[in-house]
This record gives C-alpha cells, structure tokens and sequence, in this order.
C-alpha cells in the first residue's frame, strides 16, 4: 500500500477530476468544518446541510483554488459561507449548549457545587454575551478562540484583511467586557 | 482581572457539539485504500452509508427534502445517492436544447468512429447532444458538457441506493467513470425538467464530461467510450 497522498496531491488530483482525491480531502476535513458550521448555525441539521452544500460548492470551485494556497481556510471560508446563508434564512434561532460540569473533566477533582454552578454561569453568560455579538466580530471569535484558527487562517476564512481580524476581535472583546465584568 | 482571551479558548471545549457526520463515509475510505492508482474495481460498489440531507438548491426537482445518502462528482455531473427517487413525470419530451449544426458547437465536440454520425446534434449553453435515432425512438444519447463552466447545477444525476454503479476504466479518461444501470435514475440539466433515464456511462476526457444513454450493456457503452476522439 503506497503512502498517504499529502493535502496538495490531494487538491491537484481532485483539480483533475478525481473523485476519490476529493472524498479522501473530505475526509480529512469534515470534522472542523462541521464544528465551523455548527458554531455558527448552532443546529446539526443546519450545519450537516452547510457542510454538504459546502463540500459540493468546493468540489465544483476547486479548479478555481489557487496552488501553493492553504486549502483548509478556502474550504472552510466556503462552509462558513453555506452556514451563514442557513443561519440567515432559518427561522430558528438555536442557542449552542454548554457540557455538563463533570463531563468537561473527567480526570479533575470536582469542584465544589458552589464552585460548579458559578462556573457554568459565567460561561453560559460568556457564551450568550458571544452570542449577542454583531455578526462580524461573533464570527471573528468563533474563529479564533472557538476553532483555534491562526489569525492568517481566520483572515482567509472571513475574507478580510489580518488587520480587519484584529479590530473585530478588539472591538468584540470589548463589548464583552463591558457585558460581563470580572466578578460576573 | 480575568484573561478573556483564555476563558474564551476554554469555553470551547465545554460547548456541546454533536458528533460529526461521516460526510466521506466508510465505503469511500475502504475504495480509496484498495483502489489501485492506474485501475479502479470493475465491480458493484455499496454506497449507502452517509445520511446527509441537503436542499436540492436550484433545481427543478421536488422542492421536498431529500436524503442523500453519497454524493459525489464525475466532472460537471453531480452524483447524489438518495434513499428514494424525488417523483418525476413519467415522460418527459426530451428538452436538449437547439439543433445546430456540429462546426458551431460551442467547443470541439468529441465523435465516434463506432457510432458515425449523429441524426442530429443540439446544443444548450455549454451541453451538447449527439442524438442517434430520433427525439420519438431514441436509439443513443451522447451528451458532452464542456468543463469552462463548473456551475453545481450544470448537471446531476439523482440515483437510488439500490441502483447498480461501478466504477470502470477508460482509455484516455482522467479518473474513473462510472457505470449506472438497472433501477432507471434521474438526470437533471440546467433549464430541463427531470427526467428518468436508463443505463448511463459517464467519465471525463480531453476537457468534456462525457455520458452515452441508451446502451444495453457496459460492454457496449464501453466499446462507445473507447471510440470517442
């Protein structure tokens, strides 16, 4: 059995028409662009269908990608683009959901229940306060903290200058802050 | 004061995310591992595996949801396996677009030795049609779509999962093409009503996407393919 094919033999052969070369990439990527798609749309319907539509987009646009370019953020820019449209057009407004305390770490000696409760309520009202962002600098933190995207990859993902990035998650921190104080 | 910037890295990990759909599914990572590079398995592939649903977006075929099971693309035709097939007039005239004459096609359309020429060809944007027979007793369908436009809606086929496909080799083909047969599927065109049809050879060669309707037996379709230059 030969190596694994890398990520740019994958695209070049998938540019050439190559199903299997375009599966196997999917493959690959399907579970941060599911998770892309879920944190925006916060529905596993609506993020399953980004995720489809987004894949097909990407296999028909791909002779369009351009060589020597990272593929993950010109994949994701598409889902993240799919899932927006669904989010916009649902009538559905789904709140994403916190893990139970104890599921979040197994191996850690729990916290009190005082210790537990406060601790999931600050992160469900960060949560919410991120919730409430303008969509613009919501999806700049769902990149970066959320998806752990490097700034170069969110600019890719979003369209938009690295410095755009850096003055929509300033400006979103803020407002944060503003929301929830430290003792919140 | 607290790093919000950490708080925020750490609230990801306590946000519930369902588990991700096996979008590639097991029966294309089994393929891609067996298929050698240079031949693909002449044999009946299971593709039924995947349960994504996606809005047939575009398309004149039922504005219902439906289940796709697998999809994929043999150049401009998308592939969708559903678990049933959207309902369909039983008859519709075929819609190919406007006769022309061959020289004016939009690109140099591909012919076949084995087959010669067509009784008439029509054209409809970047699809053209070399049709054998006539539009009322259809012998052969040689369709080629040129590849300058990729648009996701320039073609699908919609298949049922218990339908027959296979992967097969063809001379002077990029990739695979694949073999519909049995249970009739639905071919969608831009600007065309639906339509049921029967065993179907698709595969991409010199630029075009090529698809030959109408042949009884792979064997035919392929001795077909093999004469297309």
């Amino acid at each position: 059995m030969g190596r694994p094919l890398e990520e740019t033999e994958l695209v070049a052969r998938a540019r050439h028409g190559d199903a299997a070369a375009f599966e196997e990439l999917v493959r690959m990527h399907q579970g941060i662009a599911f998770r892309t798609a879920y944190l925006v749309t916060g529905s596993a319907e609506d993020a399953e269908e980004a995720v489809t539509s987004g894949f097909l987009k990407a296999y028909r646009a791909i002779g369009r990608f351009r060589r020597g370019k990272p593929f993950r953020p010109w994949l994701l820019a598409i889902v993240m683009n799919e899932a927006r449209n669904r989010r916009r057009s649902s009538a559905r407004r789904e709140h994403l959901a916190l893990r139970a305390a104890e599921e979040r770490r197994p191996g850690d000696a729990a916290p009190s229940p005082e210790a537990a409760i406060l601790e999931d309520e600050r992160r469900r009202a960060l949560l919410d306060a991120v919730g409430r962002l303008p969509e613009e600098q919501r999806l700049a933190v769902v990149c970066r903290f959320f998806l752990d995207l490097r700034e170069a990859e969110t600019a890719d993902v979003l369209g938009v200058r690295k410095g755009t990035v850096k003055s929509r998650l300033s400006r979103g921190l803020e407002r944060i802050r503003k929301e929830l104080p430290d003792d919140a | 004061m607290r790093d919000l910037e950490r708080e925020l890295r750490e609230l990801s990990s306590a946000i519930m995310v369902p588990p991700t759909p096996d979008l590639a599914g097991a029966a294309h990572i089994r393929l891609g591992a067996t298929r050698p590079a240079a031949s693909w398995p002449r044999r009946p592939v299971v593709l039924a595996l995947v349960v994504a649903i996606v809005l047939v977006a575009g398309l004149a075929v039922s504005p219902a949801r439906t289940a796709i099971l697998r999809f994929f693309g043999i150049g401009a035709v998308q592939i969708e396996f559903v678990d049933r097939l959207p309902a369909v007039e039983p008859s519709v005239p075929l819609a190919l677009g406007n006769k022309i004459d061959p020289s004016k096609a939009p690109f140099p359309i591909l012919r076949s030795d084995l087959l010669g020429d067509p009784d008439a060809v029509y054209a409809r944007g970047e699809v053209v049609t070399l049709l054998y027979g006539s539009p009322d007793r259809l012998r052969l369908l040689v369709t080629e779509i040129g590849h300058s436009v990729l648009a996701p809606e320039l073609a699908k086929k919609i298949v049922a999962a218990t339908t027959n496909t296979r992967f097969v080799d063809i001379p002077g083909s990029t990739g695979p093409g694949i073999w519909i047969e049995g249970a009739p599927h639905i071919v969608v065109l831009a600007d065309a009503p639906p339509r049921l049809v029967g065993n179907t050879l698709l595969w991409v060669q010199e630029g075009r996407t090529l698809r030959i309707e109408g042949a009884a037996e792979l064997d035919d379709a392929l001795r077909i393919a093999k004469s297309m230059r």
